[in-house]
């Protein structure tokens, strides 16, 4: 008895195995003979250890070993592969030959155990909104449109009417990089890049990720925006209030009230702040809106003709409305996330939360 | 902003509770953000807008609470006693040319005697966050909160020659201002000087040699108008911010500056006594002359999506101090000297607007042509990868863009990296200051966070951008990345697992075909690496387990396996094309190959497919198992499904195909059969 007897026996395993293919009557066969309690073939050979010379007995367990693993483990995945054939008892409702594999019924089995857990994919809060709100303005007719995360002045500051100098940069603390490119502060210079390469109309949404400088509770170095704009002949300031109502109904529910507050954007004339009545309180006053009933959520306007002017589109002839968002807000808003930066930090437990 | 709702009510003729005066405030645009009771009164904060230097002091903010609640600005009335001698014979001011200071006020009050204020004044300061100092300073603060104009007071007795020029500072002259810090000016600073030094930095601080203190007797009280960009650059340079600087950045009024000088010179000299000098000095070298714009009535309605009687729009105006004249359709206005932010006509309308309501106009949707939107590909692109990752099972997490140096370092030896690094200028801390060049770096942080929070098992992904600078300018490629991590299963099974997530998400995404070659040491094991290559030898990827070194660096464990994909190279994967489903049964037959480990399973596969002849319908992978004898030699096991499309096979003949198969594998590749 040596390890060449256990070559041997491998072998006729393999062989054997393969001749049995997809057939579960066949896999079992062989999983009889091969390894079955009472007299597989890995049991004789087990047996035979025993009889061996000490010097001989490790090389040989050893092998055994690996041998008794390979034909487990190979059974087992042949096992998974076989088509099995349903035995019935009763032939007038057998169903038809190998659909089915047979399921050993023993012990009932105990309906309160849990489910197995299922590999489910869960996307970041941040993004479930940005699509929500996608689909929302894509069902309206705009387009979804995209622009550089890393930005030129002119884009970001100067065709938005925020000159150097102008106070609003204040409130806007950049990032600047070495070479005077700077990190977008917001995803309105998506909207000066579209209006130069393309006249009215311009129906558009612009998600996207946005950096100020400025970290605590409320503020992250690093955010997202969703930005909107439209410009046609026309275009009213009672059409922007029309469109933010739509949107926000959609977004939140037809029972929200909106209301519009006279507020100030460079890029904007008039501007107005947008708030909605608070979802959680029924507008008594409760923590998250400050006791006020009224949540702020955008700010909107019409654009600016000093932004027409600076991107070339015809101030006189056309009229538009712009707005635009946190994503990571409304997130935080609808799913009561505390601290913005929360969001940033990769933590799987958060992200599960949304799955 | 705060305000004194008491003081605001006393301003107005007929003022509504303070409820209903907040409501309306905040309903034409200055939010009355906090209603708190202080001394005497409620005390508000007033969010006021940084184009709105106007409405920041209380009459500003009464002009506004009139016309929004339909009262009256009471008239600013005080009677100013002057009764000392003529104020050139005491004090001279002169503006150097060219400087930018558009207006200089000044007049002088003698014999004071500074003490404290009587309570009424140190009330109202207080309330508004002011703390009171003497009467001179606070009869000048008072009228900031008043007027807003910011005012300083010179003690005439230590302005050597007594006169005063506001000029570029000197190169290297140095100043001390009232906060004690000494400051050293270049020429691009605008300072009040004497007639041998810098006394007061212009529009920012005064200094601290010739401030107001107990023994001073004679006042030189200051109102000016200084160039806004001037204060604002120098304020900045210096690092300052103050209540002065705040308002002559926005924008100052320039026909407030001679009012608000006799205001403060009317209430130091009855807070403080002393005889108020005749006449003020008054540098103005052009008049300022107001703005004219042409409103359309019809042209107003068409803007905003509601009728606007012109009587209310001319009352609007007119209440905001426009001074409107209507003939037909047009209204004329001249826009007055507080409102630097009215500049065109799509300013005026803002004016009504806000004071008709945006409540009032009705909502109206656009018409527009139903086209469907279309979304940009970029955004096609990257949510194909989102969503492939997430159908893998995996959670999106989102990391920031920017990391640290040493991290950043170790991308540099990355197949992927994008270029040179792209640096923050002026990060918020050097452990981000760095523009990422790969997502790995986040996604290993959040990997050993999530790790020492107990999480045993990962399955993360991050979409997002990386970045590079250099001469070419700035690029920003859009990736996906991947930290896989288990208990348990050897290397082989972990890098399989990453493999099997990589290739689905590359099909979804449609990346180019890949060839996976070993590889991407230093980042990944030299055993169990790889670098993802196009057909032309492009590197879109790597994936793998972590280098011992790398993990080492995130303190994490053996055994993650990481992938980063380009995503730049896919294209939108074609629509399938349905084949025929096949009518008769297969014939499974497994073929184990033993073979040196220099011959890779992607040969293999690839030669068995060649061999195999068409009626192989399958070809797959089902277990490898390393020989015990040290040879280094494997037994791979495939399995091949054998079909014909228009009959059942025979196993004869399946046997006789498999026999030539064999055969043919031996020849080619050398390898024998178990
Ligand atoms: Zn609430």
């Amino acid at each position: 008895m040596s390890t060449a007897r256990l070559e041997e026996v491998r072998r006729a395993f393999v062989a054997e195995l393969e001749q049995a293919g997809t057939s579960a009557d066949g896999v079992e066969k062989v999983r009889v003979k091969f390894a079955g309690q009472r007299s597989g073939k890995l049991k004789e050979l087990a047996e035979a250890l025993r009889a061996l010379p000490n010097d001989q007995k490790r090389d040989y367990g050893r092998a055994l070993n690996e041998l008794k693993q390979e034909i487990e483990s190979r059974l087992a995945e042949a096992k998974q592969a076989a088509v099995t054939e349903i035995r019935v008892k009763d032939p007038g409702t057998a169903n038809a030959k190998g659909h089915a594999p047979t399921v050993a019924v023993g012990r009932p089995v105990d309906v309160t155990l849990p489910g197995l857990p299922v590999a489910r994919g869960a996307e970041h809060p941040v993004h479930i909104v940005r699509r929500r709100i996608e689909e929302i303005f894509l069902r309206m007719g705009y387009d979804v449109e995209a622009g550089p995360e890393v930005e030129d002045d002119w884009h970001n500051f100067e065709a938005l009417n925020i000159p150097p100098d102008h106070p609003a940069r204040d409130d806007q603390d950049t990032f600047y990089l070495a070479d005077g490119h700077l990190l977008r502060t917001h995803t309105s210079p998506v909207q000066a890049r579209v209006m130069e390469s393309r006249q009215p109309p311009i129906r558009i949404v612009v998600p996207g990720r946005v950096f100020r400088r400025d970290s605590d509770l409320r503020h992250s170095p690093m955010f997202h925006q969703i930005e909107g704009l439209l410009v046609d002949e026309g275009i009213t300031f009672g059409h922007l209030k029309a469109t933010l109502e739509a949107f926000l109904h959609e977004l939140f529910s037809d029972r929200v009230a909106v209301r519009l507050r006279p507020g100030y954007f460079p890029f904007t004339e008039p501007s107005a702040e947008v708030d909605i009545s608070c979802i959680f309180c029924a507008q008594k006053g409760c923590g998250v809106c400050s006791g006020s009933g009224w949540i702020e959520i955008l700010g909107s306007g019409m654009v600016d003709p000093r932004v027409f002017e600076a991107v070339g589109i015809d101030a006189g002839r056309y009229t538009g409305f712009a707005f635009g968002l946190g994503l990571d807000r409304v997130a935080m808003l609808v799913y009561g996330i505390p601290d913005l930066r929360q969001l940033f930090a990769g933590d799987q437990r958060l992200t599960r939360q949304f799955a | 902003m705060k305000f004194e709702a008491r003081w605001l009510a006393e301003l107005l003729d007929a003022a509504p509770p303070a409820a209903e005066l907040a409501a309306r405030l905040t309903d034409c645009g200055l939010l009355v953000e906090l209603r708190e009771q202080g001394d005497g009164s409620e005390v508000w904060d007033v969010e006021v807008t940084t184009n709105r230097p106007d409405a920041m002091n209380h009459r500003g903010l009464a002009r506004e609470a009139a016309v929004a609640t339909g009262s009256r600005l009471r008239p600013l009335e005080f009677e100013l006693a002057e009764n000392g001698d003529e104020v050139a014979s005491l004090a001279a001011v002169e503006i150097a040319a060219g400087t930018p200071c558009s207006r200089y006020v000044a007049r002088v009050i003698r014999g004071v005697r500074v003490g404290p204020s009587p309570e009424w004044l140190q009330r109202r300061l207080s309330n508004c966050g002011v703390r009171p100092i003497n009467s001179a300073v606070d009869a000048t603060n008072y009228v900031l909160l008043e007027l807003g104009q910011p005012l300083h007071a010179f003690d005439l007795g230590r302005l050597r020659g007594r006169r005063v020029v506001v000029r570029p500072a000197a190169k290297g002259e140095r100043l001390t201002t009232l906060d004690g810090v000494a400051r050293e000016l270049d020429p691009s600073m605008m300072v009040i000087a004497d007639e041998t030094r810098a006394v007061a930095l212009a529009g920012i601080m005064g200094g601290a040699e010739t401030e107001i203190h107990a023994g001073t007797t004679e006042v030189l009280l200051e109102s000016a108008c200084f160039d806004a960009l001037s204060v604002r650059r120098t304020a900045r340079r210096l690092g300052m911010h103050t209540e002065a600087s705040h308002r002559f950045e926005r924008g100052a009024d320039p026909e407030i500056a001679a009012v608000a000088c006799d205001r403060a010179a009317h209430l130091i000299a009855e807070l403080a006594g002393g005889e108020l000098a005749t006449g003020r000095i008054d540098v103005w070298p052009r008049p300022w002359q107001p703005r004219r714009i042409e409103l359309s009535v019809a042209a107003l309605a068409a803007f905003a999506g509601l009728e606007i009687p012109a009587a209310r729009v001319e009352a609007i105006l007119g209440g905001l101090g426009f001074a409107p004249a209507r003939s037909g359709d047009t209204v004329r206005v001249a826009v007055p000297a507080f409102r630097v932010d009215v500049e065109r006509v799509a300013d005026l309308y803002e004016e009504v607007l806000r004071h008709v309501g945006y409540g009032a106009v009705p909502a109206a949707l656009p018409v527009l042509p139903t086209a469907p939107g279309k979304r940009h590909p970029n955004w096609q692109l990257v949510d194909r990868a989102r969503d492939a990752a997430l159908a893998a099972g995996l959670a999106e997490v989102v990391t920031w863009s920017f990391i640290d140096p040493g991290a950043d370092r170790l991308v540099a030896s990355q197949p992927l990296c994008p270029g040179p690094a792209a640096t923050l200028a002026n990060p918020l801390a050097t452990t981000q200051s760095v523009l990422r060049r790969s997502l790995l770096p986040g996604l290993l942080s959040a990997a050993q966070g999530n790790l020492n929070q107990g999480e045993r098992s990962l399955a993360l992904f991050e979409q997002g951008r990386v970045f590079a600078g250099g001469a070419a300018g700035p690029s920003e490629p859009e990736r996906l990345g991947i930290v896989l991590r288990d208990d348990g299963g050897d290397a082989e099974a972990r890098f399989r697992r990453l493999k099997g997530v990589v290739e689905h998400v590359g099909t979804k995404v449609g990346l180019p075909a890949l060839h996976w070659r070993a590889g991407g040491n230093p980042w990944l094991d030299e055993t169990a690496g790889a670098i993802l290559e196009t057909a032309d030898g492009r590197a879109v990827g790597l994936a793998g387990l972590l280098a011992p070194e790398i993990a080492a660096h995130w303190d994490l464990g053996a055994g993650v396996a990481v992938a980063e994909l380009a995503l730049d190279t896919a294209t939108a994967p074609p629509l399938p094309r349905f084949a025929a489903l096949a009518r008769f049964p297969p014939v499974v037959m497994d073929m184990t190959v033993e073979h040196g480990s220099e011959l890779g399973y992607a040969g293999l596969e690839a030669a068995t497919r060649e061999l195999a002849g068409e009626h192989v319908e399958g070809l797959g992978f089902v277990t490898r198992y390393h020989l015990p004898d040290g040879s280094g030699r494997v037994r791979t096991t495939l399995r091949l499904v054998y079909r014909h499309a228009e009959r059942s096979l025979t196993q004869d003949e399946v046997n006789a195909w498999h026999a030539d198969l064999r055969r043919g594998l031996a020849e080619r590749l050398g390898v024998g059969f178990a």
